[in-house]
């Protein structure tokens, strides 16, 4: 036992307030729709495309990223096999990822993807390009919704709204900055 | 319904005007305001500064001053702020919870113990107004640019109300205008700053009057138009209303 | 050198002043719109304040359960009381490893214990990854915005910066190729990365995870790919459950800079198979804080920065007028809490006029903090001497009407017939500086009011 974490518990049970309720969280509703989730998507740099099936995924893919030449997938086999072990070294050459996400949420265009589908926890941000599948139904409207749909949020997770972006500089909006330089999302 | 008007110290020497047409506005509105010639101030400026202390016997004859009134009414919605919000520090005798319900921004005493929403009269010139932060966010005396985008509140409504005025549409409705108590002069370089901002947002949006319901601001206001020589006048609310009901 | 002084410098230059002014007015519209379209965003504000004053009212609770689940799930907890502890931690942890490459994401709870200085001291390498933070990290500077830590800086000086630290071209001031530039410096940084140190933003005491919120991704990429993570969390980070993070999403981005979300929100809970996770819980002066009640609520703050885009006195006087590592409202009542003499003149760098606690999130009232800060500065004789006489003296006057009206009239005269170049001289009259005083009238109203009783 440190002694620091004595003192620091001791001092907190000393001067801490008398103690007042936790509130409960409601659920405000809101607009669960597709069309919501892709005006707000599209608002913060992503891109959201249909897919009428499963068969259109690698003809949609090859016609946005033609350039790609080194792509891993959960959904289809990629040029490169990623898993947990794989080195930084390979991983750094990924032009494209293509992950499954599992929950939308329309408020904000955030996709919770979570590490067991990530194949590589640094994947999704490595990779130049990033596209996350997305089964429509999924979408929630809000937070509320989204965090209540959560089972657990496992060893990781991350809800991924948009391509990495910074406005570090003069607050002028560049996309790319040391994530993924772009998000689509595909979704059926 | 006995009122009381309380002139604070910096209007009562520099401006009496708005004094008068405040003691003149309530009676064409009906009501005859005493002015109790012991007043002196609400103890603001020393508590501002860290002083509340040294503030605290001001505070007290401002309870024994006003005590006996059902309304307290000042041109100024700062003084009247501090009197609700700052007067805790005193035994909250029933004077004293007395003179903190009693006090009133003169604006309000009209909007809602009145029940005023419209004066009679005309006033055709293009009238720029500046909220104060203590009268809007503090007495809530209007809306704020922080909680929701619909600009109103009492002054706007009455000045509204007013035959041939145009009030203008600033870029920033409700910013600060620097003065600030003390700070206007232990931080005067950023005080007249956001003064010299504020009168170019009205002045770019076509003000000529500029007016508000606290004299303080437009004191400060007033000193940074008057070095600008610029083409505007300061008025205080309560000289505009005045003057538009014979 | 207090905070007026080190404003009046900076607003020297008018135009560069204008335009911090406007750049952050701006990041406040894009907050206001942002709130405006979430019809229940008070009602999220009202929430938030409520869970973050119940979790500091069960803090010593809420910290051993985020304790027992963290080092469930495998991770190693650590306690500092103060910074030097912190940073005697994380050093530690680095050299248990012999690792001298590290990469390090958005804290200001380092910034507040000064780590990097300490690691540099000791040999040790650490890259700032935000790109605001590299900046003026190559700069030699503190950061300026608790969001925006570059944000005193125009391109032209990241162009300069770039020019002689990453070999940018002379004169490049395009933002996009000077980001670009910092993507690739950067990227290889992350590949040799041995330890990554992040912040937290918050720490969920039923799982005992945490959360980091990033637009650019440097968090992740960093954490991810090292072999060590190191998060350093000062104890007023935790929330409850992993439900209320739900409140703290929706308002953290929006209040920040108006997105609907930031662009990662990840939750870290366990380290990646072989890997290691370590938690830095901090002190460091937070529970003395939590006994002050006027003052306690101020450890409410998520870390949004809306307080300073409002500010009308930080848009105008730049983050570095405030000398402390968070600059703006929030600092001026956080700061006195750890140096009462150094930060004497925060609480007095602000017109009261409460704009700040009506954009924070968590509903800190700061503008009440900043006006009780000032009466214990004013007890503790930290406020000039002059100041405190002259207050003496006007409280004497203000309880007689008699001295007031002698002394208002001998102001009024003494306006109307002593030159101008007396009454308006700069030193004797900082007022006069930039305003006109006003025009002194004939009789006060006092007398005005006697005559009419007269007659």
């Amino acid at each position: 036992m440190s002694s620091s974490r004595e003192k620091i518990l001791a001092a907190a049970r000393a001067n801490k307030p008398e103690e007042t309720l936790l509130p409960t969280v409601p659920d405000f509703g809101g607009d669960a729709s597709a069309e919501r989730f892709t005006e707000v998507l599209t608002g913060i740099g992503g891109q959201v495309i249909w897919l009428d099936g499963p068969e259109q995924l690698q003809p949609v893919l090859a016609q946005l990223f033609p350039e790609s030449r080194i792509s891993a997938s959960t959904l289809f086999s990629g040029t490169l096999p990623v898993d947990a072990l794989t080195t930084t070294e390979v991983l750094a050459d990924v032009d494209l990822a293509v992950l499954a996400g599992e929950i939308g949420v329309a408020e904000n265009g955030a996709i919770w993807l979570p590490e067991a589908n990530m194949m590589h926890r640094a994947l999704p941000t490595i990779t130049q390009h990033l596209v996350l599948v997305l089964d429509h139904r999924r979408i929630v409207a809000t937070m509320h919704q989204a965090y209540a749909q959560l089972p657990s949020t496992g060893g990781y997770g991350a809800f991924v709204a948009g391509p990495s972006k910074t406005a570090d500089i003069e607050q002028s909006l560049v996309i790319g900055a040391h994530g993924a330089r772009s998000l689509v999302v595909l979704l059926y | 319904m006995k009122v009381a008007l309380f002139v604070p110290c910096y209007v009562d020497q520099f401006y009496p005007q708005v004094g008068i047409a405040s003691l003149q506005l309530l009676e064409k509105l009906g009501v005859k305001a005493e002015f109790p010639a012991a007043q002196t101030c609400c103890g603001q400026p020393l508590a501002n500064s860290g002083c509340e202390r040294d503030a605290l016997p001001i505070y007290r004859h401002y309870v024994d001053t006003f005590a006996a009134y059902d309304y307290v009414v000042a041109p100024s919605g700062s003084c009247v702020y501090h009197v609700r919000k700052h007067f805790d520090k005193l035994e909250q005798t029933p004077d004293v919870q007395q003179v903190r319900t009693s006090a009133y921004d003169l604006i309000d005493f009209i909007y809602n113990v009145l029940g005023v929403k419209e004066i009679p009269g005309s006033f055709p010139h293009r009238v720029g107004l500046h909220l104060s932060c203590h009268g809007q966010r503090g007495l809530h005396q209007a809306n704020e640019s922080e909680m929701t985008p619909v600009r109103d509140g009492q002054l706007r409504q009455l000045l509204g109300s007013l035959d041939g005025i145009e009030l203008t549409h600033l870029d920033r409705n409700d910013e600060c205008c620097g003065f600030g108590g003390t700070f206007c002069v232990s931080e005067a370089a950023i005080s007249a700053r956001m003064g010299q901002d504020r009168v170019a947002d009205h002045l770019r949006n076509g003000t000529s009057v500029l007016t508000g319901g606290d004299m303080s601001c437009l004191m400060h206001l007033e000193g940074i138009v008057r070095r600008g020589k610029l083409p505007m006048r300061v008025m205080h609310a309560a000289e505009i209303l005045n003057g538009t009901i014979s | 050198m207090n905070h007026a002084t080190r404003a009046a410098k900076f607003i020297g230059d008018a135009d560069r002043t204008t335009w911090h002014d406007e750049t952050l007015w701006f990041v406040r519209t894009k907050r206001d719109k942002a709130v405006y379209a979430v019809p229940e965003f008070q009602d999220l504000r009202e929430l938030a304040s409520q869970i973050k004053n119940h979790t500091l009212s069960k803090l010593d609770f809420y910290l051993e359960q985020f304790e027992e689940q963290a080092k469930r799930n495998g991770v190693h907890v650590h306690w500092a009381a103060d910074a030097d502890e912190h940073n005697a931690i994380i050093l530690d942890i680095i050299r248990q490893h012999n690792a001298t490459r590290i990469v390090k994401s958005k804290s200001m709870l380092t910034e507040e214990c000064h780590l990097n200085p300490h690691l540099i001291a000791n040999g040790i390498e650490v890259v700032d990854t935000d790109l605001g933070e590299r900046i003026i990290q190559l700069r030699d500077e503190a950061p300026s915005h608790l969001v925006l830590p570059a944000i005193h800086l125009k391109k032209e000086d990241v162009g300069e910066t770039f020019f002689q630290h990453l070999g940018t071209a002379k004169g490049e001031v395009d933002p996009q190729v000077l980001t670009e530039a910092a993507r690739q410096h950067l990227r290889a940084r992350f590949l040799a990365a041995e330890v990554a140190i992040s912040g937290v933003n918050f720490a969920v005491a039923e799982t005992g995870g945490i959360v980091i919120c990033t637009n650019e991704g440097n968090a992740d990429l960093g954490v991810n790919l090292a072999h060590v993570h190191i998060g350093a969390m000062g104890i007023e980070k935790l929330i409850p459950r992993l439900s209320d993070l739900s409140v703290f999403t929706r308002l953290l981005a929006r209040s920040a800079t108006g997105q609907p979300v930031t662009t990662y929100t990840s939750h870290y809970t366990k380290p990646a198979d072989g890997k290691e996770m370590h938690i830095v819980i901090v002190d460091n002066g937070r529970t003395k804080q939590l006994g002050r009640p006027d003052f306690r609520a101020s450890l409410k703050c998520i870390r949004c920065g809306a307080c300073m885009n409002t500010c009308p006195v930080y848009r105008r006087s730049g983050g570095h007028s405030y000398d402390a590592t968070v600059p703006g409202p929030i600092g001026s009542i956080l700061s006195p809490n750890i140096d009462m003499k150094k930060h004497s003149s925060l609480p007095f760098a602000s017109t009261l006029c409460g704009s700040c606690s009506d954009v924070c999130p968590v509903k800190i009232d700061i503008h009440t903090q900043l006006y009780k800060w000032r009466q214990v500065l004013a007890e503790a004789n930290e406020i000039p001497a002059s100041k405190k006489w002259s207050m003496k003296l006007m409280g004497r006057f203000l309880t007689s009407p008699r001295a007031l009206g002698i002394g208002g009239k001998l102001a009024r005269h003494g306006i109307k017939f002593l030159p101008y170049s007396l009454t308006h001289a700069r030193h004797f009259n900082v007022w006069a500086v930039a305003r006109e005083l006003p025009e002194p009238p004939k009789q006060s109203f006092h007398e005005w009011y006697q005559q009419q009783e007269v007659k």
